[in-house]
């Protein structure tokens, strides 16, 4: 009788086994395609470089022990401040930020070519040596910004640059008279080319939106600022462009036309990463 | 010695020969960063530098100035030359039934067509009806455009009554008043260059990599506007490249317009050798088929001229 049983027991418990195996490998079937098309409507994930963000959001907002947080000058919102000329951040490349960090804490060579602003003597036939022509690795000087940038690490670095990159902003655009507004077009659009002068929607985007890691946007960004930068690349004090094409590009233009230009791109209408918000 | 084991022996140089060479450019390629490069440790030199390079000479009062873009009249011939101007800065968009890849006509007639140096509209204008030897016939410049249109954009050429042509030529001949008509202008075409070695297109490659990578890309494909139509940065070789029966597949023409535009912002920057080296590197690389020509000799001759 107990014999009996126990082949019965056994019988159902391999029956129970099968329908189990079976049943697994059916849900699977059907689970498995399901679960792949859901999670496509499904929110994404925290990207990996969460934490990066949370620790640039810390130090930008707040400071360190040894570095003042960015937000004091650049903005709870990294939106800049359009008076006094301080750029704003938020939305720029991240590579294009880290970059600019790691010029800021590079010590100027101290031998390098200073461009004359404006050569005005045609008469001169300049020659250039290609094999001898060095470009430095890249220097900014600034009377803040270096002091602040040598004591970034290079994770804070990365951190700060992911974290303004993420930001969102919408540029006011300012009213400027029509004539300067027209120059400024001119200018942005085509340039001056019978100086060889490119125009500066060729590499800076159509609308001056900035394109990729190595050409910052300069719409939304302050006219003071766009002007000082200019005037920097014109006396040497900022050089960390490639093969030194924006110095020359620089040094061709006049006190009227960095003007121009700046009003131009300022009056501009321009946002960046608002539809992820 | 017998003739077979010369032969092996030269074959065996030959090999080890190209092992080393091989190798050596892999370190090159390794050690050497495009951003951080300093083109003078490319080529490592003895004694004393050769690479002189005449710097060119603005002298803006030499080239034909054209009108401004403001001054364009508000009536229907206004209309006509703004609608011109829209298809030569963006034809991706604006002539879209027409081109084949991304290119737009100032991707190589820069700043609008007014650019010397870079085929200015300006200055070639009134110089057409030409003879050209391409085609051993004379055109008129409406068969020069359809040409651009076939060749260099890839595509199709409009007919001579579509309103895209009548826009382009009303656009060029607003581009040109003022200018003479017949007279070969200073800043016409593209300037000359001289090459003072045998091309290389291994050199052409490091000029590439140190000058061109940054906005054409690592691959040649450039880079595309990020929210609109076309290219932001043309792409010199692949499929949305120009074909193999343009102008700027031939290497000596190539060379020049690299040498009187490029890299932006520092025409003339590039000695001749430099410009005809990183010409032949790109004329090297694969294209479009030239629509003239049948697949088969596209298959076995790929770099025949034209």
């Amino acid at each position: 009788m107990g014999a009996v049983d126990l082949s019965k027991h056994f019988l159902i418990v391999k029956l129970k086994n099968v329908s189990v195996l079976s049943a697994v490998f059916a849900g699977s079937l059907v689970l498995l395609p399901s679960v792949i098309i859901i999670s496509f409507f499904l929110p994404d994930a925290a990207p990996t470089d969460y934490p990066h963000r949370l620790a640039g959001q810390q130090l930008a907002l707040y400071g360190s022990n040894e570095v003042p947080a960015c937000a004091t000058c650049h903005g709870p919102e990294g939106e800049g401040d359009f008076r006094l000329g301080i750029p704003r951040l938020a939305g720029l490349h991240p590579e294009y930020i880290k970059k600019q960090l790691e010029d800021f804490s590079r010590n100027p060579l101290k031998t390098r070519v200073v461009l004359e602003p404006i050569a005005r003597d045609y008469v001169k036939t300049p020659r250039t040596y290609g094999d001898l022509t060095v470009f430095t690795p890249g220097t900014r000087n600034d009377l803040d910004m270096n002091d602040v940038a040598r004591r970034l690490s290079e994770a804070d670095r990365h951190n700060l640059a992911i974290y303004f990159s993420k930001l969102s902003f919408m540029a006011t655009p300012t009213a400027y008279d029509f004539e300067t507004l027209e120059r400024g077009e001119d200018l942005a659009l085509r340039g001056k080319p019978e100086y060889g002068l490119p125009a500066c929607v060729s590499c800076h985007g159509p609308k001056g939106e900035g394109f990729g890691a190595v050409f910052p946007p300069l719409a939304g960004q302050p006219l003071a600022y766009l002007v000082k930068q200019i005037d920097q690349w014109q006396t040497g004090k900022r050089d960390n462009d490639h093969l030194s094409l924006m110095k020359n590009i620089a040094i061709q233009l006049t006190d009227g036309d960095k003007i121009n230009v700046a009003a131009y791109f300022s009056n501009q209408s321009y946002s960046v990463n608002l539809e992820k918000r | 010695m017998k003739p077979f084991d010369i032969i092996m022996f030269l074959c065996v140089g030959m090999v080890l020969s190209g092992a080393v060479s091989m190798t050596f450019a892999q370190e090159l390629g390794a050690t050497l960063d495009s951003l951080e490069v300093r083109p003078s440790l490319v080529n490592p030199r003895l004694s004393l530098p050769t690479q002189l390079t005449q710097v060119h000479v603005v002298s803006p009062g030499e080239y034909f100035s054209p009108p401004l873009v403001a001054d364009i009249p508000d009536d229907k011939y206004g209309d006509m030359v703004r609608m011109g101007r829209d298809i030569f800065v963006s034809t991706a968009k604006y002539a879209r039934r027409y081109t084949g890849n991304g290119l737009s006509c100032s991707s190589c007639h820069l700043q609008e067509g007014r650019k010397p140096h870079s085929g200015p509209l300006w200055a070639a204008f009134g110089m057409y009806p030409m003879y050209r030897h391409k085609i051993r016939t004379v055109v008129t410049f409406e068969e020069r455009v359809q040409d651009c249109f076939l060749y260099s954009m890839n595509g199709i050429a409009p007919t001579l009554d579509s309103p895209e042509m009548k826009a382009l030529v009303t656009y060029a001949q607003w581009l040109s008043k003022g200018a003479p008509v017949g007279v070969s202008l200073p800043g016409r075409g593209f300037p000359e260059v001289k090459r003072s070695q045998d091309l290389d297109p291994k050199r052409g490659k490091i000029v590439y990599e140190t000058h061109c990578e940054i906005c054409h890309g690592v691959d040649g494909k450039g880079q595309k506007h990020t929210n609109g139509d076309g290219y932001m940065f043309p792409p010199l070789w692949g499929r949305d490249a120009y074909n193999k029966g343009a102008g700027m597949q031939r290497i000596k023409t190539l060379g020049q317009f690299i040498k009187g535009n490029m890299p932006l912002g520092a025409s003339f920057s590039l000695s001749d050798q430099a410009s005809l080296d990183v010409a032949m590197y790109i004329w090297l690389q694969d294209r479009p088929r030239n629509p003239k020509m049948s697949w088969a000799m596209d298959f076995f001759f790929p770099n025949m001229a034209h």
